[in-house]
């Protein structure tokens, strides 16, 4: 993507607060520097507390930055107040007006623009319409569901057409099915829409799940950006490979490197593996193996391990096996057309080597 | 035992439901006694003892009150008083509570606690400078000078009510208002202020109270203009240099009484709630 595209650029974000109690300062977000192209779906992941909250705030605009610098489609908008940035937020708690009606809540906002009576009425008929919540404008917020404040809570967000859509962990109220059907029901609108989108949360699924591309950050900094499947495949970090799925780590030493591949042993076999980082020989790395990269053999040539659990999960078989002092976790798909090894026994452990990846140790 | 429908009753809560009726009994008595005297006559009021029944109703004691004592034009004076008090009180105290209980500012935890230190400050220590003051300012005489003096004074408890409520409320509905493109007023009006609905009913019965019955300062700001005077002032017509007319002055007391008890009855519930929630914060 072009410079052109550029919707948001954040400039060496920093936001510290007041310790709470104390003397000192809390570092909530640690010089970001990111860019948001047009039309795409960013999601910023990370545990709780890593400053995914105070980003967004700083985006619009509730909080200022003890420095740094944030434009909007080139235009330097960091001393504006939040009204005047063209963005919309969905909050977690929703934040309806519980006063107001269904039909008043979603077009509050045209009516502080000044839009006549007759427009919002057809404007918001329309939103209402679009999000499934057709006749349920004369009821109060607490007369709906979690689901369906939900869908308001988006309406009102959406029937402003801002520049910018905002989330801030839309979904963390509702119980699993539900989450995961607004879920897609936020994937196929955003998609429709073509709105620019940032959402903040902490549930690896859900980024993955919806986004273009995620921000995966922890302590106040970005570990690293990436489409779902370059950091759930190429984690730059022992953070991201833990944080997104599961992972098996092996420290491993680089015997040598040649045309950006690396030659290591791992479980007692010689592989090449593609380098995604800058490594040379001799560095010590880690190997990170994803379950599903590990299986089982009856293979005498394999390196053996003990298995000490056995889950079946029903579209995959579960293993805890053990080699020494290392565990590992081996996922198996389609237990029907494997065999099931049972706990006690003793088995080989093969992996795609094509599948390893490394990282800096 | 005895038995009453479905339900059978044990002696002591016959018991209980006695001491309850004569405590109530008690309790209302002197206020059935005032509406019974307003129905009498001079002579009977003092000569039936505790008997409440009328011989017969003297309904002219409403009359003299009514028309004679000026009671109408008292009547017209005390609402517009008491309705300028409550919107005036209302709006500053919800307003004063909001940005106590929403903003963080310098100065304002001392502010705070030089709030609550005004509350000890006796009433009628503040009555000479604020007589003082409305005179130099030309309110003295006049229906707003009561109004600012009553809605300007006492009014801490009432702000920090609102103030506790509006802390209790989430952040995020004011940033949704924001983000609609709400100002400051807006959102205070439009969104905080009907969120705060049971404060505002708790402050509106206080103030309502307090202003509707308030002696003191509309009778010292109406010495000169009788035409002024509100229902608790007229009612000292009542007493003669020689003699008091009773009955006239409980038909008064009937007269003036009513509005409050209605306005009770309209707005107890969410009265209850404003107390339970503020008390909850
Ligand atoms: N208003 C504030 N005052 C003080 N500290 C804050 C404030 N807001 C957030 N923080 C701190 O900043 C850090 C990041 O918070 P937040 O952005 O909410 O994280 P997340 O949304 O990723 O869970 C946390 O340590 C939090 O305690
Ligand atoms: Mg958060």
């Amino acid at each position: 993507m072009s410079e052109r595209d550029i919707r948001l650029k954040l400039e060496n974000l920093v936001k510290e607060f007041p310790e709470r109690g104390g003397k000192g300062t809390v570092r909530a977000v640690d010089s970001i520097s990111l860019n948001i192209y047009s039309g795409e779906f960013l999601t910023l992941l990370g545990p709780s507390g890593c400053g995914k909250t105070t980003t967004l705030r700083l985006i619009a605009g509730f909080e200022g930055p003890t420095s740094g610098q944030i434009l909007l489609d080139g235009k330097d908008i960091t001393p504006q107040p939040p009204n005047k940035r063209d963005m919309a937020l969905v909050f977690q708690n929703y934040a309806l007006f519980p006063h107001m009606s269904v039909f008043d809540n979603v077009g509050y906002g045209l009516q502080t623009r000044g839009m006549s009576r007759s427009d919002i009425r057809d404007k918001v008929e329309e939103s209402l319409g679009l999000m499934g919540l057709k006749g349920l404008g004369d009821r109060r917020p607490n007369q709906l569901s979690g689901g369906q404040q939900q869908r308001v809570a988006l309406a009102r967000s959406l029937i402003m057409e801002p520049r910018i859509l905002l989330f801030d962990e839309p979904l963390s109220n509702l119980d699993a099915k539900l989450r995961v059907q607004m879920r897609s029901e936020i994937h196929s609108l955003q998609r429709r829409l073509n709105i620019t989108s940032i959402y903040v949360t902490h549930d690896q699924i859900e980024a993955m799940a919806l986004s273009d591309r995620v921000v995966v950050m922890n302590g106040g900094q970005i570990e690293q950006i990436g489409s779902p499947e370059q950091i759930y495949r190429y984690p730059a970090s022992r953070f991201v490979a833990d944080f997104i799925g599961r992972a098996n780590f092996v420290p491993v030493a680089i015997d040598s490197t040649n045309n950006g591949t690396a030659q290591i042993n791992v479980l007692g076999r010689e592989c090449q593996v593609p380098l995604q980082f800058d490594y040379r020989a001799g560095m010590d790395v880690v190997a990170m193996l994803r379950p599903e990269v590990l299986s089982l053999r009856e293979d005498p040539t394999l390196q053996q391990v003990q298995i000490e659990q056995t889950m079946y999960l029903g579209s995959e078989v579960e293993y805890i096996v053990r080699s020494g002092e290392q565990t590992f976790v081996v996922a198996e798909k389609d237990p029907r057309l494997q065999k099931v090894y049972s706990e006690g026994g003793t088995v080989g452990l093969d992996y795609i080597s094509e599948a390893v990846h490394l990282l800096p140790a | 035992m005895m038995k009453i429908g479905n339900y059978t009753l044990r002696w002591q809560m016959v018991l209980t439901i006695l001491v309850l009726t004569v405590l109530c009994l008690v309790w209302i008595y002197p206020f059935l006694w005032m509406i019974s005297a307003s129905l009498k006559t001079q002579s009977e009021i003092f000569s039936s003892g505790l008997n409440l029944i009328p011989q017969e109703p003297q309904w002219q004691n409403y009359q003299r009150a009514w028309v004679d004592a000026q009671f109408s034009r008292y009547m017209i004076n005390t609402v517009l008083i008491t309705i300028g008090t409550v919107v005036l009180t209302i709006i500053s105290t919800s307003l004063a509570g909001y940005v106590l209980g929403r903003y963080t500012f310098i100065g304002r935890r001392p502010f705070m606690a030089l709030l609550a230190g005004t509350i000890f400050i006796p009433a009628g220590y503040t009555i000479i400078p604020t007589v003082d003051l409305a005179n130099k300012l030309g309110l003295l005489n006049s229906l707003w000078g009561v109004i600012l003096v009553m809605a300007g004074t006492g009014n801490v408890i009432h702000i920090l009510l609102f103030s506790a409520y509006f802390s209790s409320l989430p952040k995020e509905l004011e940033e949704a208002a924001v983000l609609d493109g709400a100002g400051f007023l807006t959102v205070f009006f439009r969104v905080m202020l009907p969120l705060a609905g049971p404060v505002v009913a708790t402050v509106t019965i206080l103030k309502f109270l307090g202003a509707w019955n308030n002696f003191f300062v509309p009778l010292v700001f109406t010495f000169s203009r009788p035409d002024l005077r509100t229902l608790s002032v007229g009612m000292f017509a009542f007493v003669g240099e020689n003699e008091t007319d009773w009955s006239g002055m409980a038909a008064a007391a009937t007269i003036s009484l009513i509005p409050v008890i209605i306005i009770f009855f309209v707005m107890q519930r969410r009265f209850v709630e404003g107390i339970a929630g503020a008390v909850k914060q």
